[in-house]
């Protein structure tokens, strides 16, 4: 058997679903995040995706927008939420942890500086959503160096000439986007998302996790069913503590209903096949 | 998997595509829509159809006898965008895009606004072209600016009030690009400065050149010789490029004018190339005021039109390479400009603009009568004047 070093190469292996779960870090509070990220990955969560707070985050909706909000007025910074990996290793949590930040943030700090402070706290993989295939070729190198994983997106529009493009540079899982646009929960799963995961299973060997939108146990089950790898989830699991930002805790409970209902969609989905 | 930097979307080290692959495909259409169609003679007939007789072109070049006087120096040009259709010069580039966006099929066209002076071109131009047209606009900006919200509308456009973040200029943009992500296939983005991702700073440039194509035969007509200084504002700074790119290649000093607000100390100001550092927002790589960990700031002028932490990418390439000299100019200087210039010419400037003509004070008394100075008057300002009796009303 092929041995892996990265973590989130393990993780596919086994040919179980997968869920990732996308939170912005210190929102509305780092103690917050860190019990949230602990409750998830124990009721089916297998991956972090874990969030920078950036002042402009253009490919979220308005959930995530008013999560970097809080967060940022909370006093969080890049630096601390990177210390923020490091507690959750500490945490004895052991779930792959993939970093989604704007490359501004990336660029400021020097992105050797930030790759490599990632790599050391703990993280696996990162998505920069404003970096696509034309200038990533920079990051890239990096990653390869400190063995992070860098997370390539691709959405129904995406041609099939690009799509092969990034086919060939994507470490780790491909992002599909399940609808053209932002972050944020829709009812329904758009027919383009079936298809592009059609599409990318033909061509490419690599796991498929498709995200923006994904609100239920239905969903899940329904892209699984389809051949997707697995789903991410964000804006749904905001959305549940951000109707009580005065004890965000109290939320927990409904929150790892949720997400153990996703898991169970996704297993569900794997089973239909 | 890198981009072709000669002919790529580059200024230097400046510009590229930092978009999410959601917009990727939208970006790549228009860069080929735009190789496509605009060197056609359809577009550019048409194109110049409206300018002439939509928006008012050839636009004068004015010797300001008056304040050349006062100054005592080099002879003063005001090349006056002020009088092109709707009062600036930021319709030279709406009615260009709409045109090129109706020939590329797109049905719906979406803009941001600022102060509103470019929401209200795009509008125009939608409804001149039979458009729809949908503007996104801070909701601090649309209580600021009622009077250009209700123009907008009478020129049947949607405006959406943008609630996020400062709920201003870059808010709205944030917004706006947000739209473009979802609905690309039949809507084009009218962004309405040499700012964001390849190839908008390329195209917004070549819609302004005529600015700087105009004044140079206008300047060697008037006086046989070219200017030796051209003076224009800066805030994302299509008027600037617009004016500084005829002459690039020819000795004549380019010297941009920066909002400094309340002064670069007081850091409320929007001074993005003076004050600020290198960055990645918007699509492209130039400079933002922003904080050490790379969080952008709010900008402040008493100028809602400069009132953002970006510069157009080119600008920052024409600064890193020494080729245009980038200065900043108060808000209290560019009201004086404002005041001096009505005063002593009978034209009202866009705040906007008095920062360029304050600047003269800086510049001019140094250079000798020989010198021709031109200066860029991007807009006319009688929008501004209720802002500014309730300003001294205030006080």
């Amino acid at each position: 058997m092929q041995s892996y070093s990265n973590q989130l190469d393990t993780l596919f292996v086994s040919g179980n679903p997968v869920f990732m779960a996308h939170t912005y870090f210190g929102d509305p509070s780092e103690e917050f995040s860190l019990r949230l990220i602990d409750s998830m990955t124990k009721n089916g969560v297998d991956i972090i995706e874990f969030g920078i707070p950036f002042s402009d985050p253009t490919s979220d909706g308005p959930v995530f927008q008013r999560a970097c909000k809080r967060a940022l007025e909370a006093g969080m910074t890049p630096r601390r939420a990177i210390q923020g990996i490091e507690r959750i290793r500490d945490m004895g949590i052991i779930a792959p942890v993939v970093v989604t930040s704007y490359y501004n943030i990336i660029h400021r700090m020097g992105a050797r500086d930030f790759i490599e402070q990632i790599a050391v706290s703990g993280a696996n993989g990162v998505i920069v959503p404003n970096l696509p295939l034309e200038e990533c070729s920079y990051v890239y190198e990096i990653t390869r160096e400190f063995d992070i994983h860098l997370i390539q997106i691709v959405s129904p529009s995406t041609s099939t000439a690009r799509l092969n493009g990034i086919l060939q540079v994507c470490q780790g899982f491909v992002y599909v986007t399940a609808v053209s646009g932002v972050t944020g929960t829709r009812d329904n799963v758009q027919t383009g998302t079936l298809g592009l995961v059609r599409r990318v299973k033909e061509l490419s060997s690599i796991p498929v996790l498709v995200g923006f939108g994904i609100s239920s146990e239905n969903h899940a089950q329904a892209l699984v069913e389809a051949g997707a790898d697995g789903v991410i989830v964000g804006s749904a699991i905001c959305k549940m503590y951000e109707g009580c930002l005065h004890d965000p805790f109290v939320s927990l409970n409904k929150i790892q209903e949720f997400v153990s209902a996703v898991k169970h969609g996704c297993v569900h989905g794997m089973n239909r096949r | 998997m890198t981009q072709n930097t000669e002919h790529g979307p580059y200024f230097g080290e400046f510009g590229g595509q930092f978009v999410a692959e959601t917009l990727m495909p939208a970006i790549k259409e228009l860069e080929d829509a735009y190789r496509d169609i605009t060197p056609n003679v359809s577009f550019r007939k048409k194109y110049h159809k409206y300018l002439t007789h939509l928006v008012g072109r050839p636009t004068p070049l004015y010797h300001a006898a008056r304040l050349t006087d006062d100054l005592g120096g080099a002879q003063v040009y005001l090349k006056r965008e002020d009088l092109c259709h709707l009062g600036a010069h930021k319709v030279n580039n709406t009615i260009g895009q709409v045109l090129l966006a109706k020939m590329m099929g797109k049905t719906r066209i979406i803009a941001e606004t600022g102060a509103g002076q470019h929401g209200v071109a795009t509008a125009a131009a939608c409804a001149a072209l039979g458009l729809e047209c949908v503007v996104y606009m801070g909701a601090v900006d649309i209580t600021r600016q009622k009077l250009n919200v209700y123009r907008m509308k009478l020129f049947g456009s949607e405006v959406v009030p943008v609630e996020s973040g400062s709920r201003t200029l870059k808010d709205a943009i944030n917004e706006a690009l947000r739209d473009y992500a979802a609905t690309s296939s039949t809507t084009h983005y009218v962004i309405g400065s040499v700012v964001g991702p390849h190839p908008y700073p390329t195209i917004v440039r070549d819609f302004q050149s005529v600015i700087g194509t105009e004044t140079r035969e206008q300047v060697i007509a008037e006086t046989g010789r070219l200017p030796t200084h051209i003076v224009a504002c800066v805030g994302g700074g299509s008027n600037a490029i617009g004016m500084f790119s005829a002459f690039i290649d020819d000795p004549v000093e380019l010297i941009g004018v920066e909002a400094g607000g309340k002064g670069i100390t007081s850091g409320m100001h929007g001074a993005s190339i003076t004050a600020g550092e290198p960055g990645v927002l918007h699509g492209q790589r130039s400079y933002f005021l922003q904080d050490s960990d790379g969080q952008i700031l709010e900008a402040h002028s008493i100028s809602a039109g400069l009132d953002y932490p970006g510069v157009g990418p080119e600008h920052a390439h024409l600064h890193a390479i020494g080729r245009v000299q980038y200065v900043s100019v108060t808000d209290d200087e560019a009201l004086a400009g404002f005041k001096k210039l009505s005063r002593l010419e009978g034209i009202i400037p866009a705040l906007e603009s008095a920062h360029a003509i304050a600047y003269l004070e800086e510049i001019v008394p140094s250079l000798s009568s020989d010198d021709i100075i031109v200066v860029c008057l991007s807009g006319r300002g009688d929008k501004d004047v209720s802002m500014i009796v309730e300003l001294e009303e205030g006080t």
